[in-house]
């Protein structure tokens, strides 16, 4: 006994009995249990199918629909199930005009996938459902199915589009659980807030029983329900929106944004021209993708936060708040009188009024927007200190707005003209320049519209944004993606107050340049300006301003390439979106408050 | 081919090389996919065929070294692969763990290494004569526990196993008595108990049984006792303190159809597969599960279910019996070796191998729960393949040099 015991042998032992137990295993798994598997296996029965979670929609302040869910009918392929592959080529060439070499690719891409099924074409309209659906049988390989996609119904720039994931972003997000056939948010809201508006896709595991008859192979946890995606609710008023795209004269390039005062709230939003985000929906064509990509007007360009532009005598508000700030001019400060220019070092730098203005205050300087006066002002600034003083009322800085890509601008200090133009290049010149508003100096119009806002709101400078709240399954508000909303703008209350009274003459004093955007009822603030671009073309007309009841309420900003002055073609265009304002939503407010 | 001693193991190695055919095979198949009439063939199948040709001829090279080179670099071996451990810690992770170094196309996992440098390493410093028992083990546990230590964190449960029951074995090749075997493996036998007080009764006095049968002292039964129930009786308090997904994912490691959609997934896929391939099969290339892809990764570590499917019973047991074969042959050769280190290291390498080839088979007729561990000699990998065959190398070269050191 003891000596069969030694170690080889109960090596052996052990083996014994490990194989007998593997043998006798596979035996019930292959010969008792053998025809119950092969039945199964015959009917193909189990597979891991993905029930994608809806997409959130978004709607706007009032809940009004603004992008929605439709249904959409989709083309699949099987590889698997191809029969022949030069007639099934042939088929989808006329039908859906693929070329054959792509489905020759497909096909051979997805070789060891070849059960998954690959999209193959979009939004089938309905003729060609009709038509494709008859010869249906004689292409096993292909099935339709009902998903959905997306509809915009407001042409705008911020919703961006939804398309389908590419292979960059599949490898990005695959962790997440998008599978090859997901969309993705390409541009805009739908890609800011992918990761709120997707949601996860369910699994279930279906069986595919010629009789119908549950073969209960799984416990349980057969189905892996989606989580839809959350819905966006923006700050923007559609009706307001729609009629700020609708009084922006035909031909001309610019943007609009228009900003609740006291949440940053973007109210509307509009980049012109535009362009219709369903034609990304479906499988675009060459000749459509052309026209839209190689327009000269750049459609798709987004000119509210993508466009960057000088933005002229507007920015003189900022220039006068430094001046004061810095106490080279106080508000009765008459300094040089202006005779329709100024010669500093051997160059002559002009004011728009060549007849010139005589000695101003500083509120009337802003009103009669006299270049000379800011001239004078900007020799007694220094130029970084006036840089870090811009970047702190976030003008030639990102916004921090809830789209993606934001540009950024430009505003130049000493260090910049040293590495662009030489070491020895003066910047007296540039400096004259910038403190109206031009040279070097870019922004985009949102960045101004939430600069003045912040005037509006006594210096307190919100990130202006479009989310108002994410709802659903749960609730998250803007606030709460987001700190540090609110900074305060480096200017005292008393310096405030003077910028007010000349943006309040700019509009309603008599020789105000934007009498134009005069609304009647309530205040309105602002300021014209003329940019100059390019040598010989017209300047680009802004106005900015807000629209004052009891309190401030919102900030409008209008801007046009090469659209002439500010206070002939902006400042109109202003006043009617506020006169707009004021009518149907501001009233409607006192309204709803009365009835209270 | 190798040599004309006598001593030449020939049956070990035909037996091997036929593994290995039926590896490079089976790898073709797994590898090949029908769509319509036309076959699409990844190139696995002419990869691992090179990595064979390649094993070979380091096991030539294996036969004509030196064994005093060999003993030499044993040391140096264990302590490279303990580096290699911790390198690849900080490496980036393939698959959700830090198992594999990547230079271009050839993954491999260092983890391969260890365990064939650790059971030489143990075999070496063990085997010294006169140790005490106590000692012995002591030695053992120490030099096992680096790179199991290094392996958890990677994370690969299943490897640390297959090095404890490596350790194990030696231990009784060692002639440690068995009831010591007992006493290391009684708390995991205690943990498992522990759910169930009749179970648990019924283990603790069979343990006591033995424990007085084989004479051991008072002071160390009631240790032995005392530890058992005492880890029995913590273990219901622990887990009751786990997180529910941690709860989770031990229960689904032990029963994987709880989750039909992860690892239960290819377990019943596998079992689909092997069934379905009743007693004779579907034929070589035919398995219509293998060319549906319900199973991924079906080259490595469900091999196995490959062979199932297309050779049916009848193939599936001619396999096993030659890994049989295989095995009981590396069991007659413990025996034959009277270097007690070699007689060590090659109860080592059998009872890896073993436990290797049980759990992957066992896996794959869903008998024991999902663990990455490949199937040795079958599976495509040349890290694995190489490592494996060595082992077996290392015992063909024992056997080939007996007799000159009696």
């Amino acid at each position: 006994m003891k000596t069969n015991l030694n170690p080889p042998n109960v090596f052996k032992i052990i083996l014994a009995v490990l194989f007998l137990f593997l043998i006798s295993s596979l035996f019930e798994l292959q010969i008792i249990k053998g025809n119950y598997y092969h039945q199964i296996a015959e009917r193909n029965f189990v597979r891991l199918n993905r029930i994608p979670a809806t997409r959130g929609e978004i709607y706007d302040r009032n809940y009004k629909p603004v992008v929605i869910n439709i249904p959409s009918l989709n083309l699949y392929l099987t590889p698997a199930k191809i029969k022949n592959v030069k007639s099934l080529m042939q088929f989808l060439q006329f039908n859906y005009g693929i070329d054959p070499a792509e489905v020759d690719s497909l096909v051979y891409n997805n070789r060891f996938r070849s059960y998954q099924d690959i999209l193959i074409a979009e939004n089938t309209d309905y003729d060609t459902m009709m038509r494709v659906s008859e010869d249906l049988n004689y292409y096993p390989s292909l099935n339709f199915k009902v998903e959905t996609t997306r509809q915009y119904l407001i042409p705008n720039h911020f919703t961006g589009y939804v398309g389908r994931i590419n292979a960059d972003e599949y490898s990005r997000v695959k962790e997440e659980g998008y599978s090859i056939n997901s969309s993705i948010g390409k541009t805009g809201l739908e890609k800011y807030y992918e990761v709120l508006l997707h949601g996860k896709d369910g699994n279930e595991i279906i069986q595919v029983d010629a009789t119908g008859k549950s073969l209960n192979l799984f416990k349980n946890n057969l189905v892996q329900q989606p989580e839809n995606g959350l819905s966006l609710v923006l700050t923007m008023d559609s009706d307001l929106q729609k009629y700020a795209s609708s009084v922006f004269p035909g031909g001309v390039n610019g943007a609009i944004a228009v900003i609740d005062v006291k949440t940053g709230g973007i109210l509307a939003y509009s980049s012109k021209p535009d362009f219709d985000q369903n034609m990304m929906m479906t499988k675009i064509n060459k000749d459509d993708w052309n026209r839209i990509s190689n327009d000269p007007n750049k459609p798709m360009l987004d000119r509210v936060i993508h466009g960057v532009y000088p933005p002229g005598s507007v920015f003189k508000a900022l220039t006068a708040s430094i001046g004061l700030e810095r106490g080279v001019i106080t508000q009765y400060s008459l300094d040089r009188p202006c005779t329709g220019g100024l010669m500093i070092g051997n160059r002559f730098f002009r004011c728009w009024s060549r007849a010139g203005h005589g000695s101003l205050s500083v509120e009337d300087a802003l009103r009669v927007s006299c270049d000379v006066f800011f001239y004078d002002l900007s020799l007694k600034l220094n130029l970084d200190d006036f840089q870090k003083f811009v970047f702190a009322n976030h003008l030639a800085q990102r916004t921090g707005i809830d789209l993606p890509n934001e540009r950024q601008g430009l505003f130049p200090n000493t260090a910049w003209y040293k590495k662009h133009y030489g070491k020895y290049t003066g910047i007296i010149g540039p400096k004259v320049n910038l403190s109206i508003g031009q040279g070097e100096i870019q922004v985009s119009p949102l960045q101004i519209c939430a600069y003045y806002a912040a005037l509006a709101n006594n210096g307190k400078w919100i990130r202006p944004h479009l989310l108002d709240r994410a709802i659903g399954n749960k609730t998250i508000l803007y606030r709460d993606l987001n700190q540090k909303l609110v900074t305060q703008l480096p200017v005292s209350a008393n310096t405030l107050r003077i910028i007010h009274e000349g943006l309040y003459k700019v509009v309603n004093a008599p020789g105000g340049t934007g009498g134009a955007a005069r609304v009647e009822g309530a205040d309105v603030y602002g300021k014209t300006g003329s940019a100059e671009n390019h040598v010989g073309s017209p300047t680009h007309a802004w106005f900015v301003g807000y629209y004052v009841t009891d309190t401030p309420q919102i900030a409008v900003c209008v801007f046009m390439e090469n659209a002439g002055h500010g206070g002939s073609s902006a400042a109109p265009i202003a006043g009617q979106i506020m006169r707009y304002y004021h009518d149907h939503i501001e009233n409607n407010k006192t309204k709803m408050v009365a009835e209270k | 081919m190798f040599t004309k001693s006598k001593n030449f193991d020939w049956t070990l190695f035909v037996l091997l090389l036929i593994l290995l055919m039926m590896g490079v095979f089976a790898i073709y198949s797994a590898s090949t996919t029908k769509i319509g009439d036309t076959y699409n063939v990844k190139n696995f199948w002419w990869k691992q065929a090179i990595f064979v040709i390649f094993v070979l001829l380091t096991l030539y090279f294996l036969f004509r070294i030196p064994f005093a080179v060999i003993d030499l670099l044993i040391v140096p071996a264990y302590i490279f692969s303990l580096l290699t451990l911790v390198v690849v810690l900080f490496l980036p992770t393939i698959n959700g763990s830090h198992r594999w170094f990547q230079f271009g196309f050839l993954h491999f996992q260092p983890s391969e290494m260890a365990k064939l440098c650790t059971i030489l390493m143990v075999a070496k410093i063990i085997s010294k004569p006169y140790m005490g028992e106590l000692s012995i083990m002591l030695r053992g546990f120490l030099v096992t526990l680096l790179p199991v230590a290094l392996i958890i964190i990677e994370p690969d449960f299943g490897t640390t196993v297959v090095f404890c029951i490596s350790l194990l074995a030696m231990f009784a090749a060692a002639d440690i008595p068995f009831i010591y075997i007992l006493l290391i493996v009684s708390p995991i036998l205690s943990i498992i108990t522990s759910f169930y007080l009749l179970y648990f009764i019924i283990f603790i006095l069979l343990l006591i049984y033995l424990l007085i049968k084989y004479r051991l002292s008072w002071v160390g039964i009631s240790i032995a006792v005392v530890i058992n129930v005492f880890i029995s009786l913590i273990t219901p308090f622990i887990w009751q303190g786990l997180k529910t997904y941690q709860q989770n994912r031990i229960l689904t490691f032990l029963d994987p159809t709880l989750d039909p959609l992860g690892a239960g997934y290819q377990i019943i896929q596998a079992k689909i597969a092997i069934g379905s391939g009743s007693i004779l099969g579907k034929g070589f290339l035919l398995g219509t599960q293998k060319n549906m892809n319900f199973l991924p990764e079906h080259h490595t570590d469900f091999i196995f279910s490959v062979i199932g499917e297309e050779f049916g019973f009848v193939g599936s047991s001619i396999l096993l019996l030659v890994f049989f074969m295989f095995l009981w042959r590396l069991s007659l050769a413990v025996g034959k070796l009277n270097v007690r280190e070699r007689k060590i290291a090659t109860a080592g390498i059998m009872a890896y191998l073993s436990f290797q080839i049980f759990i992957n088979i066992g896996m794959n007729i869903g008998v024991v729960p999902t663990t990455g561990i490949p199937l040795p000699f079958i599976s495509y990998g040349g890290s694995n393949l190489l490592i494996n065959s060595l082992a077996v190398g290392m015992v063909m070269k024992y056997l080939l040099e007996r007799g000159f050191m009696k």
